[in-house]
């Protein structure tokens, strides 16, 4: 009898989305940030012999595909803005002075991070969940991505139970590939209810010895216009900062 | 504890890789300010081997024979500044300030590239009046349709150039189906003896417009110039992506009564009034291995064939012949006239491909790009060749050797070059 309560407790425990690796992925995607953000946030390339490059941007999101981002930091990129709507991406440069279309694929950057780390939009909105595997403190749950269009086939995301925030994710190319790993770490809390990882970690077979670090602050709910996410705003993304 | 092991207990202890410590962000420090000042100081270095049987090099040296190198020193001055009038309105200025230095010549530049108030009411609209440099079409390396604006040298196309002084506003809309966006910009640029003299003829209002959409996730702009100070002119363009790492775009325009003068070897200009078609199809490929391929082709409907072009060089022949004979350069100078009004201008052909592949980090080695550019005329088979290093890994510094070379052989357009070979050392410091 003691043993029917206990397992009718841990069901009653279990969250309903449990069962549904789709709808765990949504739950994910909201706990690291709300649907409609701002957020600052610096990328700190590190080489093996311990020289770094840092980077700061400023990002704004929309809906599930929707995210711009301008480089604060150095120097020699302010003034640069991203914008991707769904599969769509653009970057302007000022001294080019006008955007042009740019992959999933490309690095505006250099180093570990690609134009998809940067633009990132919704897991959900990418991705489907094909498999999940229920694991000691969580879930494993493998993905596949919904196009072509998106920049790694395939993603193996391990997810906290207790937190239902990605801890791991392994990022593979079409070819089975392992292309990078991203480390979550560093659980803050942003106020207005938004608790994530501050710190995500990146390394690479591809570019042994070198890590990437990407760093967030400032991170909010802000509901901005649909026009700011269009190719001819992007000259202008700088207006958004308060 | 000894002084020498609590000194090895606090060096250990700092070695250790406490995430707070190793690394910290606080976006505060990024708060917006009223003013921005931002740029970069350009020095570059030039040596140019001069092509001693090239027309270009008869007619800007037949008064200095024997010369055969150009060494040049530059030093470029690029400042922006931006003052934010409340949250609407900015004021925005870049100004170019060159100085140059040769075996030949010493010149300096003075100008402001852009100066230019911008009233910004809401993202769906914004209103800018002053100096400001458009740039329309979807192309690299050439953009038939960029009506309002200055050309582009396809050896530097991301080059900043300087722009007119204008009118302008832009309407942007959203929706949702299969036109995600839809944007006006209407622009008004006139031109006066003061004002945008080298735009075209004065005393004219000149109205263009650009209407872009995101349409079925390609971009499209439809463009048109009106007004007087040049000919009617309209295009459009489009630029999409294939996949992950395919993208391919292209540029039409249609200019209404071009003037030319067709010169024959003699010197004699046939002029011409004809319309104009131009076009570019291009495509931008990223490889597995981070290889970037860009190709182009280009169409000039106002270029000269390649039998044209040879009237011209014959002309110039003819013009050191005579120079030569009799000490006359009359037909050296009118040939010189005709190289400054047209057949000298960049690309001044009818066909010409553009291929530049560029990789990323090679050996690992991070922040490194070397590249290869070729611009080959398709018509005379003539073309130039452009290797080059790029390193970015100095935080604001961005440092960038570069050598062409061009092929050699009479009646072509890259054999009659001035130069034969041109190398460049270059170092740029933002702030």
């Amino acid at each position: 009898m003691l043993r029917l309560v206990f397992a009718c407790l841990l069901l009653a425990a279990s969250p309903s989305w449990g069962l549904d690796g789709n709808d765990l992925l949504k739950k994910v995607d909201r706990n690291l940030e709300p649907e409609n953000y701002e957020m600052y946030r610096k990328l700190i390339n590190i080489e093996p012999n311990g020289n770094r490059k840092e980077f700061v941007l400023y990002s704004v999101k929309k809906g599930r595909d929707k995210v711009v981002a301008l480089f604060l930091e150095p120097a020699s990129d302010k003034g640069r803005a991203t914008l991707r709507s769904g599969d769509n991406m653009w970057l302007y440069i000022p001294n080019v002075g006008k955007p042009v279309r740019i992959t999933s694929l490309q690095s505006v950057i250099g180093g570990v991070f690609n134009n998809a780390d940067i633009l990132r939009i919704d897991y959900g909105a990418e991705y489907n969940v094909e498999g999940m595997q229920e694991e000691k403190d969580g879930y494993l749950l493998d993905m596949k991505a919904r196009s072509g269009e998106v920049a790694y086939d395939r993603l193996k995301m391990w997810v906290e139970r207790k937190t239902v925030l990605p801890v791991k994710i392994e990022a593979y190319a079409a070819s089975g590939l392992l292309i990078k790993t991203l480390h979550f770490k560093d659980i803050k809390d942003f106020g207005g209810g938004i608790r994530r990882p501050a710190t995500v970690e990146t390394d690479s077979p591809l570019f042994k010895g070198y890590r990437s670090v990407m760093l967030y602050s400032a991170l909010k709910r802000r509901q901005v216009p649909d026009e700011v996410f269009t190719l001819n705003y992007l000259p202008r993304v700088e207006d958004l900062r308060k | 504890m000894k002084p020498g092991a609590r000194l090895l207990l606090v060096l250990a202890l700092a070695s250790l890789p406490v995430s707070g410590q190793e690394f910290s962000f606080d976006a505060a420090q990024y708060e917006k300010k009223p003013y921005e000042l931002t740029g970069y100081l350009e020095l570059k270095t030039e040596r140019f081997s001069l092509n001693r049987n090239g027309a270009f090099y008869d007619l800007n040296f037949f008064d200095r024979p024997g010369t055969e190198n150009i060494d040049r020193y530059g030093l470029l001055f690029k400042p922006s500044a931006k003052v934010r009038l409340g949250d609407a309105v900015t004021v925005n200025a870049r100004a170019h300030l060159e100085a140059q230095r040769d075996s030949v010549q010493d010149a300096s530049t003075n100008r402001f590239d852009e100066a230019y108030l911008s009233y910004k009411p809401d993202p769906g609209f914004t209103l800018e009046a002053g100096k400001v440099a458009m740039k329309w079409g979807k192309a690299y390396a050439w953009n038939p349709a960029g009506f309002i604006e200055r050309p582009k040298d396809p050896n530097d196309p991301e080059l900043a150039r300087e722009g007119f002084t204008l009118l302008s506003a832009d309407f942007i809309r959203n929706f949702d189906g299969a036109l995600q966006t839809l944007a006006f910009t209407p622009v008004l640029l006139p031109v006066s003896t003061q004002l945008n003299s080298d735009f075209g003829s004065a005393d004219h209002v000149n109205a263009a417009a650009k209407l872009y959409m995101l349409l079925h996730d390609t971009d499209i702009d439809l463009m048109f110039l009106n007004g007087g100070s040049r000919t009617r002119r309209y295009g459009f363009d489009f630029s999409r992506n294939l996949g992950t790492n395919l993208e391919v775009h292209g540029e039409w325009a249609r200019v209404h009564d071009v003037q030319r003068g067709v010169t024959d070897s003699r010197g004699a200009v046939t002029p011409g009034r004809a319309h104009a078609t131009s076009y570019v199809l291009g495509t931008r490929y990223l490889s597995e291995r981070d290889t970037t391929y860009i190709v182009e082709y280009y169409r000039n409907g106002a270029g000269f064939s390649e039998g044209q072009m040879n009237d011209f060089y014959a002309l110039v022949e003819s013009g050191m012949d005579r120079l030569r004979t009799t000490g006359d350069t009359t037909l050296l100078r009118r040939a010189g006239a005709l190289a400054q009004a047209q057949y000298g201008r960049p690309n001044a052909g009818r066909r010409y491909l553009y291929a530049r592949v560029s990789q990323k980090e090679p050996f690992d080695i991070l922040y490194f790009a070397p590249a290869v550019t070729l611009i080959a005329n398709l018509d005379d088979g003539s073309a130039s060749v452009a290797p080059e290093l790029l390193y970015t890994g100095i935080t604001n510094v961005e440092l960038r050797a570069r050598a062409f070379f061009l092929t050699r052989g009479a009646r072509t357009e890259f054999g009659e070059k001035q130069n034969f070979r041109r190398l460049e050392l270059l170092a740029r410091l933002y702030f």
